[in-house]
């Protein structure tokens, strides 16, 4: 009925989809492929790219990670739906690094 | 009655050309094959190159080499000096064969395009001489390779190669195809001779002979001396040729060096580059890889440039910083990827090789010395899971070759940097600004798709590692693994090791492509 009324979903309203990001962590030596959903947090989304990175090319830091898109820092708790971020777009994933360290 | 000197004959012969008497000159030299563009068709008439060969001095002259090459390889055949070899100059020869082999095929079909739509009776002969010289390297080079395939799989990718969606296949095809098949003649004359085999196959042929010297591998360096005496005369095309365009058309001259040049010095930086500063062993290394590259091609380049009138171009900047960068990433990233490669890459990091890179390269241990301290610390660990892939590096959409090139920050850090660029409705992420700069350019051609288009768009399956590398034609007697960890890593063992992955418990799968919070294949 609301596709006959021409009134779609909102992303965030429909079945999660696939979204593959090119994604940089922090220091690491290459952008790589991250497919993510748009139901995943950013938080979610952090610890996708840290999987490939973190521990392997990346040494570990005690600190929480944030995604950085369009040069915005965006919530843990923000889906990519929420956030507007689309596939082939590109996050970077930073540790998030108290000021006084 | 007596023969006539060459000299007497030559120069009527050389351009003998027709008159047409039922077709016109667009039908016989068609713009999109013979490139004329703003150059006046009969501005070609000026077209002589420098060497002058008759065909019975070619013939000749090709098989005294043919016949020294060949005796090199018949009693070298029965000696041992293979075996004694390094894993790591065997991966450098592993590059060559597969990288070059099919790319000699592909030249001679550049040649014969040359040879049938020449713009000047000359120009068709001396493309008809390397159409044959391309030809024998073909031939030669499979055949130097092909020898290996009992001793070793690997070598069998000297003729598998190219007919494979390998990434490293798919990224030289681009090249390649660009370079030599889809172009025009005057193009292909200034983009293969003058620009790729003046400058380029002078590092691979030349300065990778002398580490083949070094390495004990005399056949190898037989057979690419051969080889680089062929390319020193057709390679002649290329100068007539951009003198009359620069004259007519000095911005499209411009265009097209700067271009095959940019595309040449990314591909040589993938495979000349980790061949020369890490595959070879240390005590055999004559330059590094930016020595090579200032003393043989940039000087040269630089001086050709000034003698036809151009530029240098827009990139510069950006290219000679690369000097410093674009090797070692990818020898990092075509280690990382192991897997995906027809040759057993040697990560060459111990203590004393750091030291030689960091001579030669001062940031060396600033941009890459952490992420290889990581690694080692892992296969110290015996966390070797950590050190394979699980996903695809992004691969560039103009060079197709992993994006991983490091900018210094104002703040001195380096961090790689996403460059991209929004074109007909979707995202393309480059390596360089360069990259992206050509492909805006060109941005009507029609281009590979890279292996992550491909990935993306469902070609590959099943999306994951084990369907990608099927993709690629990688089977496991075949994947590249490193030939020795042990060599890079012992001087390291015991030391502290924070911050490491920590090794998955004993019969998990591995994570694969798909994404977060989905069923794993």
């Amino acid at each position: 009925m609301t596709a006959e009324l021409g009134a779609e979903l909102g992303a965030e309203d429909r079945a999660p989809e696939l979204v593959p990001l090119n994604a940089i962590f922090a220091t690491d030596f290459v952008q790589i492929l991250v497919p993510v959903t748009t139901a995943n947090t950013m938080a979610e989304v952090a610890a996708a790219v840290a999987h490939h990175v973190e521990g392997k090319r990346v040494r570990a830091l005690p600190y929480d990670k944030v995604v950085i898109y369009q040069g915005e820092r965006l919530p843990g708790e923000m889906t990519v739906a929420a956030a507007g971020i689309k596939p082939l777009d590109h996050v970077t994933v930073e540790y998030d690094i108290p000021e006084q360290s | 009655m007596a023969l006539l000197k060459r000299e007497e004959w030559q120069g009527f012969v050389r351009d003998v050309d027709w008159s047409y008497r039922y077709v016109d000159d667009e039908a016989v030299f068609p713009e999109w094959l013979s490139g004329t563009g703003k150059v006046p068709r009969e501005a070609w008439r000026a077209w002589e190159e420098s060497y002058k060969v008759s065909y019975p001095e070619y013939v000749a002259t090709q098989r005294e080499k043919e016949a020294a090459v060949y005796a090199v390889k018949a009693a070298l055949q029965r000696s041992s000096a293979f075996d004694s070899l390094s894993e790591g100059w065997k991966s450098a020869t592993k590059m060559h064969f597969g990288g070059v082999a099919l790319v000699e095929y592909a030249a001679v079909l550049a040649e014969l395009k040359m040879a049938r739509f020449g713009l000047n009776g000359s120009w068709r002969n001396m493309a008809t001489f390397g159409q044959l010289d391309e030809l024998r390297h073909a031939a030669i080079t499979t055949f130097f390779g092909h020898e290996f395939v009992g001793k070793d799989a690997q070598y069998d990718w000297t003729q598998k190669t190219f007919h494979t969606n390998d990434w490293v296949a798919i990224s030289l095809r681009n090249l390649f195809d660009a370079m030599m098949t889809s172009s025009n003649v005057v193009d292909i004359a200034i983009e293969l001779p003058l620009t790729f085999e003046t400058g380029f196959t002078n590092l691979q042929f030349v300065a990778l002979a002398a580490d083949a010297l070094a390495s004990g591998d005399v056949n190898f360096a037989n057979m690419i001396s051969s080889i680089q005496t062929d390319e020193a005369r057709h390679s002649q095309q290329g100068g007539p040729t951009l003198e009359i365009l620069v004259e007519h058309d000095p911005v499209r001259a411009q265009w097209v060096v700067d271009k095959a040049f940019w595309g040449s010095a990314r591909a040589f930086a993938a495979l000349t580059g980790p061949a020369m500063d890490y595959y070879t062993p240390l005590e055999h290394r004559k330059q590094s890889y930016r020595e090579f590259m200032e003393e043989w091609i940039i000087d040269q380049f630089v001086h050709t440039l000034e003698q036809y009138g151009l530029k240098k171009p827009w990139y510069w900047d950006e290219f000679m910083r690369g000097l410093d960068i674009w090797h070692h990433g990818l020898h990092m990233g075509l280690w990382f990827w192991r897997p995906t490669i027809w040759w057993r890459p040697m990560a060459a990091v111990s203590p004393d090789e750091r030291a030689w890179l960091v001579e030669k390269y001062p940031n060396w241990e600033k941009v890459y010395g952490d992420k290889w301290d990581v690694i080692i610390d892992n296969v110290n660990a015996n966390n070797m899971e950590a050190t394979l892939p699980e996903t695809l590096p992004w691969l560039c959409s103009t060079c197709h070759l992993p994006a991983c090139n490091a900018i210094q920050s104002r703040d001195g850090t380096w961090r790689v940097r996403d460059i991209p660029l929004s074109y007909d409705g979707r995202t393309y992420h480059f390596c360089t600004h360069g990259c992206r700069q050509i492909f805006w350019k060109d941005r009507d051609n029609v281009n590979h798709e890279t292996l992550i288009d491909r990935f993306l768009a469902g070609q590959i399956q099943p999306m994951d590692v084990g369907g990608i590398l099927g993709y690629m034609g990688l089977t496991p007697e075949v994947m590249g693994d490193d030939p020795d960890y042990e060599a890079w890593t012992k001087d390291y063992a015991g030391r502290p090791a924070d911050g490491i992955a920590a090794a998955p418990p004993v019969g998990t799968a591995p994570v694969g492509t798909a994404p977060v919070g989905t069923a794993q294949s």
